[in-house]
């Protein structure tokens, strides 16, 4: 397997794992699987095609409100919409997520077109190519993607191990009756939780339009991303990430060496595989089967 | 005026005088239907009671033995696909593609089913996405590899010198599958395999307890729903005349859930209705879109999303027992109204 | 002659609407006084106690009448946030720590609004008094404890809370007699403390009533005794029933003594 291969793999564990983040960061905490994901990474891109389009001039600027702007959207999200469903059964909660994802779907469209859009090249920026090794390139955008994610890990694993708001989100998602018993509130910490999920996920929108451009068929990615999640226990972040590198090394393997079309059902095969030898994941415990 | 009927009545399905008449009713208004509508709603109709079958189908899996399911889409295009298959490479007549698709059906409702021994509702909805990915998958291939980058055509289904073209007779034919379909959700409710799933349902693990050989009844439910589902999926492959699998998306299958869910459910009534809100929904958007600036009114698939996805959260978030719900909350009304009035009128 | 802090009148609960557990409880909680409240399984003790707290909602029950008043203040079928807001906390059965966190992790996340950091820290303080078996098991995960030191973590971590009102379910439930004793005496000398009143759930009598001063009997939903804890400890009935000194060799409840003499009718 050449080295370039590698740097491929890599690049698209990188983007599996940070979306990844979002998936675990809602199901840990309040055990709802949120499978309007991809949808909410989709208005994270586009969120930055707008500030793009305002302050074309100043790119950071445009990146940080993008940015800031994914935070909010995932509060929104849980105020206005998830908070209704909490304490009822999780279905409903993931059902209701399935309906925004659709009303996402269309409402992009509506206020944006289908037209393919390139925030990068609204700054004037046309992606290098970026030599990382002889006979090695990716695109300076999967190499911000990459470093992106291993900071994104980072800050989540001190945020949850070491600060106040990370213990309590960590106790709500194991014993969420016990939490709400010792002044945990339950609601800030869900929508907290749903914040944090929108801005990883915006995250990796904004990076992969900086590198291939954004439309509407972007929501793909994130449910390709899920089986990382699942492989990982939908728990743990460190099972996405060790997910994250599973699928994408099987993704690219299979794209090499058997038929480019597999692409996208690759990860759904090491989905159910997972499913049939070890449900719960690497990371994750039986009993979390009985739960749901 | 109500009369005291013995039990037998009671049991048997048309056996009461009040049930024959409702019967005799709704056949009398079906068989009228087809001769005072336009043809733009004799299709609306049709595409109603193609749906139906596949919400039925969803109901059985769903609403009755409670096992959540994400493949509808998948068996749909199994089933449309079999046909499409059957009829592009040996030109096979209707009377073996679509026994055919039910054997597939039986067979992909095996494979969607073994999950459900092992897992329960969410991942249990999780492992029939995946399968759904790869039947999409194969289909693609398929499409792929023959070239077909418009899909595949179909003639429609011919016996002798008949051919089935016209809405009206497509009306005939899928009103006797859906009632046929109809009739075996009703039996299979009233039945000791209903009963089973009703079980199922509620508790599993008691269910087992209790001696109900939970594997049996878990499969059958998938093999029945499935079968139904791929029936559905190759007339409407000969209904189109078409298949391309890019109509067999998560949408469609999105779809299905709502109608179960707005329709009501675990109510077979509530399949039906939900089928019918389904179908016509985006025909009622595409009437409003006239209304609206013309930025919007060119997208109205976009439309149709945005307003569906809106539609699904209010009855999820509001009327979680669909429209079967709001239907038994009105009667309720109604009740407690008369319900004072015969006070008065009784003896005393 | 002070006024109870919690009274529960003709209080009755029932599970999916017809499965009644509680048929017209009635009890009195003084403030500062441990209170115990005796009974086996099914007695409906796990249930009263949900009712204060206001975790009712499990397994759908509600309380279809009578009233629960804490200071005045009427709380029944109150979401628990609004109960522990007040001062009420509970001390579950099941599930009372965060395995996954570590002790003091356990102790960092429990808190309450009422508490300010001072206070916070001087209780946290107070915890480690009470329990100095903690102060070593800070770093250990709370899942990986034994059931006493759970136990003791959990008190603890109600005690975070600043409770007026504790409530212990089950203390000494799957565990070692010395260890329960050793707990029932620490509850006591941490009612006498920080002056909050304790109400005790426990099928073991004979420890609830050696640090309880007032008790109630329940059986089947319903209030078949109450007393001093003294007295209570002296009846027959209790010996026989509850604290395992029968003269015939089976068991029987209190309702076939109800010709002793000097005993009480049951509520009706």
């Amino acid at each position: 397997m050449s080295l370039q291969l590698v740097a491929n793999i890599v690049v698209l564990a990188a983007i599996y794992a940070l979306v990844s983040t979002g998936y675990v960061l809602i199901y840990r905490v309040s055990r709802v699987l949120n499978l309007a994901h991809g949808e909410l990474m989709m208005i994270g891109a586009y969120l930055l095609v707008a500030t793009a389009g305002a302050f074309s001039g100043n790119p950071l600027l445009a990146l940080l409100l993008a940015a800031a702007g994914g935070l909010v959207m995932g509060m929104v999200v849980y105020a206005v919409l998830m908070r209704w469903l909490t304490g009822e059964a999780v279905l409903a909660a993931v059902l209701i997520t399935i309906a925004l994802g659709i009303l996402l779907r269309g409402l992009s469209i509506l206020i944006w077109t289908t037209q393919q859009y390139y925030p990068g090249a609204m700054f004037g920026w046309h992606n290098p190519p970026v030599r990382i090794a002889p006979g090695v390139q990716i695109s300076a955008a999967s190499l911000a993607i990459v470093l992106i994610t291993v900071i994104v890990y980072a800050g989540l694993f001190i945020f949850l191990q070491f600060t106040r708001w990370g213990v309590r989100m960590r106790a709500a998602g194991q014993n969420p009756l016990l939490a709400e018993q010792r002044g945990i509130r339950l609601h800030g910490i869900y929508a907290f939780a749903w914040g944090l999920s929108t801005f990883t996920a915006s995250l990796a929108g904004m990076l992969l339009s900086l590198d291939s451009g954004v439309e509407s068929t972007m929501a793909t990615i994130g449910l390709k991303a899920f089986p990382a999640a699942l492989v990982g226990g939908l728990d743990s972040l460190l099972g996405a990430a060790i997910g994250a590198l599973i699928v994408a090394t099987a993704e690219i393997a299979a794209i090499q060496y058997v038929n480019p079309l597999l692409s996208d059902v690759v990860p759904f095969l090491v989905l159910l595989i997972v499913l049939a030898i070890r449900p719960w994941g690497l990371f994750g415990s039986r009993e979390q089967l009985d739960r749901v | 005026m109500s009369e005291q009927a013995s039990y037998k009545q009671e049991l048997a399905l048309f056996g009461t005088r009040a049930r024959q008449r409702r019967l005799a009713a709704a056949l009398a208004i079906s068989a009228v239907l087809p001769f005072i509508f336009s043809p733009f709603l004799l299709d609306l109709a049709n595409q109603v009671l193609l749906a139906s079958i596949g919400a039925l189908a969803l109901m059985l899996l769903t609403g009755f033995a409670g096992l959540i399911s994400l493949g509808t889409a998948g068996l749909l295009g199994a089933g449309a696909y079999t046909v499409g298959v059957l009829v592009r490479e040996a030109g096979a007549p209707f009377w073996i593609t679509l026994p055919a698709a039910a054997v597939v059906g039986a067979g992909l409702g095996l494979i969607f089913g073994l999950p459900s021994l092992r897992l329960r509702g969410l991942y249990l909805a999780i492992s029939t996405l995946g399968l759904h990915f790869v039947v999409v998958y194969l289909g693609g291939e398929y499409e792929a590899r023959e070239v077909l980058s418009t899909g595949v055509m179909i003639d429609s289904p011919s016996l002798g010198r008949f051919t089935l073209t016209s809405g009206r007779a497509w009306y005939f034919v899928l009103l006797a599958f859906a009632a046929f379909a109809l009739l075996v959700s009703v039996n299979l409710q009233r039945s000791r395999t209903g009963r089973a799933w009703r079980a199922l349902r509620e508790r599993d693990v008691v269910a087992g307890a209790l001696g109900i050989n939970v594997q049996r009844f878990k499969l059958l439910a998938f093999m029945i729903s499935a079968t139904m589902t791929t029936i559905a999926g190759a007339l409407f492959a000969y209904f189109r005349n078409f298949v391309s699998i890019d109509a067999f998306s998560l949408y469609l299958t999105v779809q299905y859930v709502a109608m179960i869910i707005i329709g009501g459910m675990g109510s077979i009534p509530g399949a039906l209705l939900g089928a019918a809100f389904v179908i016509l929904f985006p025909y009622a958007i595409e009437a409003i879109a006239g209304y609206l600036p013309a930025r919007f009114s060119n997208m109205v698939f976009a439309l149709d999303y945005a307003a569906f996805g809106v539609v699904m959260i209010l009855f999820l978030l509001l009327e979680p027992a669909g429209l079967m719900g709001i239907w038994q909350r009105v009667r309720n009304t109604i009740a407690a109204w008369r319900a004072p009035k015969r006070a008065r009128r009784a003896p005393q | 002659m002070s006024e109870p802090i919690l009274t529960i009148d003709a209080l009755q609960v029932a599970y999916h609407r017809v499965a009644v557990a509680l048929h017209g409880v009635s009890l009195r909680v003084m403030p500062r006084a441990i209170v115990a409240i005796l009974g086996n399984n099914g007695a409906g003790k796990t249930t009263t106690l949900r009712a204060i707290s206001g975790f009712i909602g499990l397994d759908d029950a509600r309380v279809v009448a009578g009233e629960i008043r804490f200071a005045g203040l009427r709380i029944e079928n109150q979401p628990p946030h609004a109960n522990t807001a007040r001062g009420i906390v509970l001390v579950p059965e099941r599930d009372k720590v965060f395995p996954n966190l570590t002790v003091a992790e356990n102790l960092t996340v429990s808190s309450s609004h009422r508490v300010n950091a001072a206070e916070r820290r001087q209780l946290e303080a107070l915890v480690f008094q009470f329990f100095p078996a903690l102060a070593d098991l800070r770093p250990r995960l709370a899942g990986l404890l034994s059931g006493g030191e759970r136990q003791m973590l959990a008190i603890g971590s109600a005690i975070v809370c600043k409770p007026e009102l504790l409530l212990i379910d089950e203390l000494s439930l799957g565990l070692a007699p010395v260890v329960v004793e050793d707990l029932a005496r620490r509850v006591s000398s941490i009612r006498r403390e920080l002056g909050i009143t304790v109400l005790l759930v426990e099928q073991n009598a004979g420890v609830a009533l050696a640090v309880a001063d007032y008790g109630y009997v329940l059986e089947t939903g319903r209030v078949v005794l109450e007393g001093a804890a003294a007295e209570l400890r002296g009846r027959r009935e209790i010996q026989e029933s509850y604290l395992g000194r029968a003269s015939g060799d089976e068991r029987r409840s209190y309702r076939t003594l109800r010709q002793a003499p000097g005993g009480e009718r049951p509520d009706a």
